[in-house]
Parts: structure tokens; C-alpha cells; sequence
């Protein structure tokens, strides 16, 4: 109990002192990118299941946003519910086609249906705007609140991020979450014990595509654009990349791994254009590196330093 | 008539494309059980090892042979000094390797050539038509046809019955068994690996011609090629070909109705066979 209000209040923490130390429209991307990266680690870390398909949600999400501001003519907040529903909804319909598969064609079909979104998105110019993106977003104001200022936008988005945290952590920790654990470690007897493995883990699918649909909805309310880059599945593989270097065992590690990813991607993006070969010769750094997250560097650079306590003492 | 002729050889041109790239995923899945997210770069980098032998002037069948080398070596660089460093930890990171690889070679080859892509005419005996009688059928697509069905005849030879594919067909079947015979797993491993790959870049060199090439689209080939694995069975190392030329015929027949829809068509068979049949049209382990 001590533990998760421990977490809670750095996450808070976190949520508060980012825009401090860093620029503020970075720290917003970072708590925007880390409900994705959370939303994901449901799927990934609690229940197993590898997809590599989530950029098809945050895309969802990010599109669906766009459409309703713009075309839709809808004012903000009902454009993120639409967003947040229609990515449930299209997880809901994909994973009831795929949910019985596992691992390998688990990888595979989540990645051919990322494919086919992106494939839309990209014929349908008239609507998406194809190859360009879709442009012209403006953040209406909601309930007085002006959040063209930078910091307003912020603070609306911190409390989303928060309050994202803290649901998915009690999905996580809830009889749910504990069924999805257990059926990852042996599927066929939490079946035969009479649970719908099946059934938990679509819901898992949907619950993590509804938080990356308001992922990607804020990202395009950040950027006011939405990028056809939002739904490519370099997207779905970036955001596998932030669940692993940070950690599946908690929600605090894909949080940390959301920092990096987008932290990095600032920094090489200013040393070269070609930012997305350093960051690809990063990923295969770190995975030969990393083997158990940043939370297992940390462990291990505790460990090192306690031995050299001990040695001193 | 003439027109439904037309599209089923160009189906059968492009489903062979299919069948190779998915034939090559299919023994890199039987060996080592990974989804390799590189494959749709090594399609693209054996198309530009084909543009590229083909500009200095090499002859049109050694450029292809370059496509199948390059890509090869690439992935016998990626198995023996990646994956196989890879193998005690979580299954994620292969993958995770696999992805940062595809990153790195398509950002290489966008640095080398550039984002705009590049495009080959076929060489002149390949060029043109043949007159039918009753239509006129490109040179290239039936080129296309026959070395991709050339070659999986090859690598079908090549596991049936040659010693080295019977061991891989054991690896495949009972990796253990396999060592405690004698046999050097890791060698095993590292060249189906590489003839994957190789086959990924086969398929780019032989596509270049017919669709062009840049550095990202070899992804559209991998998500095809994907879904033509499921279709076909991962149990069944030759259910790809089949399901492959199956997608291609599909697709093409679908380009006379309805020309945007042909590649969502695709998907849709996907999800039609996993409702009614998951295990694929030929079966699974």
C-alpha cells in the first residue's frame, strides 16, 4: 500500500517538476508519448501478448481527433472521447479476429493489420490527407480554460497522464489484471480452471487500444497536426522499444522508457537528419545491453555501489 | 476474357514474388520461431544491389545473383553476430534487434540513394511482349513467374534432398535431437537464416523492374508476405507458395472491378480464413 502512494507521488512528482527542468513542450510529449507507452505494457508486460500493431490505435486515436476538429467541426472534448471509443472499438474488432492466436502469429497478424490502417490512412488522402498529414487543428477552449497557453495545455495533459497511470496500475493489480498474468504463464489452466482466458485478454487489447487512442489524440492536440508517421508501424516498434528499455514489471518503467525514446529522439534529431539510423544502431546498443529495462540498470547499478560500500567499509 | 487472362498472369507473377518472400520468412520462422521485421529491408536491399550491378552494367541474371548474395551475407552478418548473442535472453529482444536492424539498413540505403526511389527497365530480351494470338503478354511478367517458381524449386530441392536440408528440416522439427547427433546447430541456424534473407532479396531484385524500389518499400512486402504465411499454415513450409500465388491471382483479378480495394483485399482474405478456419489453408503444427 505504502509502495504504490510511493509511486503515485513520483509520478506526480514527475508529472509537476518535468516542465521545470526541461522545455515544457518536450515534457509534454514525454507524458503524452508515456500513456502510450503504459497503455502498451498492458498488452506486452501484463498480459503477454506481443503486438506489434499499437501505432494502429494511437493512429486511431490521432486521425479521429484531427477529423473531428476539423471536418467534424466537434469541440474538444468530444473529439477525445470519439477518439478514445473508435480506437477501443477498432481493437475490439481486430482483436476479436486475432485474439486466439498466439506469440508468433500474435506478432505477425497485429503488424499486418498496423499495415492495412496505414495503407487506408495513405489512400485516402481525401480525408486523411494522405502522405502529408492532416493539418489546420486548433485546440478549442474547454470549460474557460485557454489551452493555447503552453502550460494550461500541460496541465490538462498532466492530469490525463495521472489519472491514466493510476487506472491502468488498478487494471493491472485488479482480478483482471491477475488473470491475464497467471494465463501468461500457462493459458490452458487458467481456461480449465473456468476462467475466459480469451475473453481477458480482448479486454486487455481494447482497454490498452482506448489509452492509446487518447495518446494519440493529445499528441495531436500538442502538435496541432496529425503525422502519417502516427500511424506507421515504425510507431508500433518505437513504443515495444520504450515498454522493453523500461521495464515491464511496473507502470513506472514504460514511463521512464517514454523519457528516453523521446528525450533521444530530440537529441538526434538535432545532430542529423538521419536521426532514425542512430536511433536504430541505439535500439540494437541497448538490447545487447539492457537485458532486464532501465529498472534492471538501476538494480544493477545499486548493486555495484552497495559492493563498493561494503569494500570500503 | 482477354483482360481476366492478362491480370491472372500478372496474379501469377506477383503471387510468385509472394511466395518467395514468404517462403523465406517461413524457414527463418521454422528455424529460429521469430517474425523477422527485416525482411521488408532486405527486399529492398536486394533491389538496390540489382539497380546498382545494373547501372555498372552487369548482366541482367548477375544482378539478380548480387540481390540474393547481398541480401544473404546481410543476414548471415545478422544471425551469427545478432540473434544468435540474443538466444538466453527475452524473446522480445530478437525482435526488438530485428526492428533496430530494419531501421538501420533503410536509413543506410535512404543515405546512399536518396528517398525518391529508383526505377529499371527491364533488359531487352525482357522487354516487350509476346503475341498470343489472343492477347499479349508482357516478357517481364513471365520472367517474373518463372525464376521466382525456378527458385523455390531450388531451395525445395535444396531441403528435400541434399544432406544440409535434411538437417534443417530436423532443426526445424527437433532442435535438441539435432545437437545431440552432432550436428553444429548454430551453423544450421545462422544459414537458413542467411537463405531467408537471401530469398527476402531475390524478391526485390526480380520486383524492381515490375514495381520499383525505395528504402520503406519492402514494408508493404513484409506485411503481404506475413499474411500470406498465416494463410498458408505455419506448420507447412510450402503452404506459403500456394497461399502466395493464391493472394497474387486475388489481388490482380480485383484490380479489373475494383483497382484501389486490390490490396485491402488481401486483408480481408486474412480475416475471412482466420474466422472460419485458423488454422490456415494448410494446416499447423
Amino acid at each position: 500500500m505504502n509502495k504504490n502512494l510511493l509511486a503515485l507521488a513520483a509520478v506526480v512528482l514527475l508529472a509537476v517538476v518535468a516542465p521545470m527542468v526541461i522545455p515544457i513542450s518536450i515534457a509534454n510529449e514525454i507524458i503524452v508519448i508515456a500513456i502510450f507507452a503504459m497503455a502498451t505494457n498492458l498488452v506486452i508486460g501484463v498480459a503477454g501478448l506481443y503486438s506489434f500493431g499499437q501505432a494502429m490505435f494511437f493512429g486511431a486515436g490521432a486521425y479521429l481527433t484531427g477529423y473531428s476538429l476539423t471536418a467534424g467541426g466537434l469541440s474538444l472534448v468530444p473529439s477525445i472521447l470519439i477518439a478514445i471509443a473508435g480506437a477501443a472499438a477498432l481493437a475490439g474488432i481486430v482483436g476479436a479476429v486475432i485474439i486466439r492466436r498466439s506469440g508468433f502469429y500474435f506478432m505477425m497478424l497485429t503488424f499486418a493489420f498496423n499495415q492495412m490502417a496505414f495503407y487506408v490512412v495513405l489512400v485516402w488522402s481525401g480525408v486523411t490527407g494522405g502522405e502529408d498529414g492532416m493539418a489546420g487543428i486548433k485546440r478549442a477552449p474547454v470549460g474557460g480554460l485557454d489551452l493555447n497557453d503552453r502550460s494550461v495545455f500541460y496541465a490538462f495533459c498532466a492530469v490525463l497522464f495521472v489519472a491514466s497511470y493510476v487506472i491502468l496500475r488498478q487494471i493491472k493489480k485488479s482480478p483482471l489484471g491477475l488473470v491475464l498474468e497467471a494465463a501468461k504463464e500457462n493459458p490452458r489452466r487458467m481456461a480449465s480452471l473456468g476462467y475466459s482466458v480469451h475473453g481477458a485478454q480482448l479486454a486487455a487489447f481494447m482497454i490498452s487500444g482506448a489509452f492509446a487512442g487518447l495518446a494519440g489524440s493529445l499528441y495531436v492536440l500538442l502538435y496541432r497536426f496529425v503525422p502519417i508517421d502516427s500511424i506507421s508501424w515504425i510507431m508500433s516498434g518505437n513504443v515495444v522499444f520504450m515498454v522493453v528499455i523500461g521495464g515491464m514489471s511496473s507502470m513506472v518503467g514504460p514511463i521512464m522508457g517514454a523519457a528516453v525514446f523521446v528525450w533521444l529522439q530530440g537529441l538526434f534529431s538535432l545532430l542529423w537528419a538521419q536521426w532514425a539510423l542512430l536511433f536504430g544502431l541505439f535500439i540494437i546498443f541497448v538490447v545487447f545491453t539492457l537485458r532486464g529495462g532501465l529498472i534492471e540498470l538501476f538494480k544493477r547499478v545499486a548493486r555495484i555501489r552497495r559492493a563498493g560500500e561494503a569494500h570500503h567499509g | 476474357m482477354n483482360l481476366v487472362a492478362a491480370q491472372i498472369v500478372n496474379g501469377l507473377a506477383i503471387g510468385m514474388l509472394y511466395a518467395v518472400m514468404a517462403l523465406g520468412l517461413s524457414i527463418i520462422k521454422g528455424l529460429l520461431n521469430v517474425p523477422n521485421f527485416a525482411h521488408g529491408a532486405l527486399f529492398a536491399v536486394g533491389a538496390y544491389v540489382c539497380y546498382t550491378l545494373s547501372t555498372i552494367g552487369a548482366p541482367f541474371a548477375v544482378a539478380l545473383i548480387g540481390a540474393f548474395s547481398g541480401a544473404a551475407l546481410l543476414g548471415f552478418l545478422i544471425e551469427r553476430f545478432g540473434i544468435a548473442n540474443l538466444t538466453g535472453g527475452s524473446y522480445l529482444l530478437q525482435v526488438l534487434f530485428l526492428f533496430g536492424t530494419a531501421l538501420v539498413i533503410e536509413q543506410i540505403l535512404v543515405l546512399i540513394y536518396g528517398t525518391t526511389g529508383v526505377s529499371l527497365v527491364p533488359p531487352a530480351m525482357l522487354g516487350g511482349a509476346m503475341d498470343l494470338g489472343f492477347m499479349f503478354l508482357p516478357r517481364y511478367l513471365v520472367f517474373c513467374a518463372l525464376v521466382g517458381a525456378f527458385s523455390i524449386v531450388a531451395v525445395w530441392l535444396l531441403i528435400e534432398k541434399t544432406r544440409i536440408g535434411s538437417s534443417i528440416r530436423a532443426g526445424i522439427e527437433r532442435r535438441e535431437m539435432v545437437q545431440c547427433l552432432g550436428i553444429d546447430i548454430g551453423t544450421l541456424l545462422t544459414l537458413g537464416f542467411a537463405l531467408g534473407a537471401g530469398m527476402a532479396g531475390l524478391a526485390g531484385g526480380i520486383a524492381l523492374p515490375l514495381l520499383g524500389a525505395n528504402a520503406t518499400s519492402g514494408n508493404d512486402m513484409m506485411a503481404i508476405a506475413f499474411v500470406v504465411l498465416v494463410l498458408g499454415g505455419l506448420g507447412s513450409l510450402y503452404g506459403a507458395v500456394a497461399a502466395g500465388i493464391l493472394i497474387g491471382v486475388a489481388q490482380s483479378l480485383t484490380t479489373l472491378v475494383a483497382p484501389s480495394a486490390s490490396t485491402l483485399l488481401i486483408y480481408v482474405i486474412m480475416t475471412v480464413v482466420l474466422l472460419i478456419g485458423p488454422k490456415g489453408l494448410f494446416g499447423e503444427r
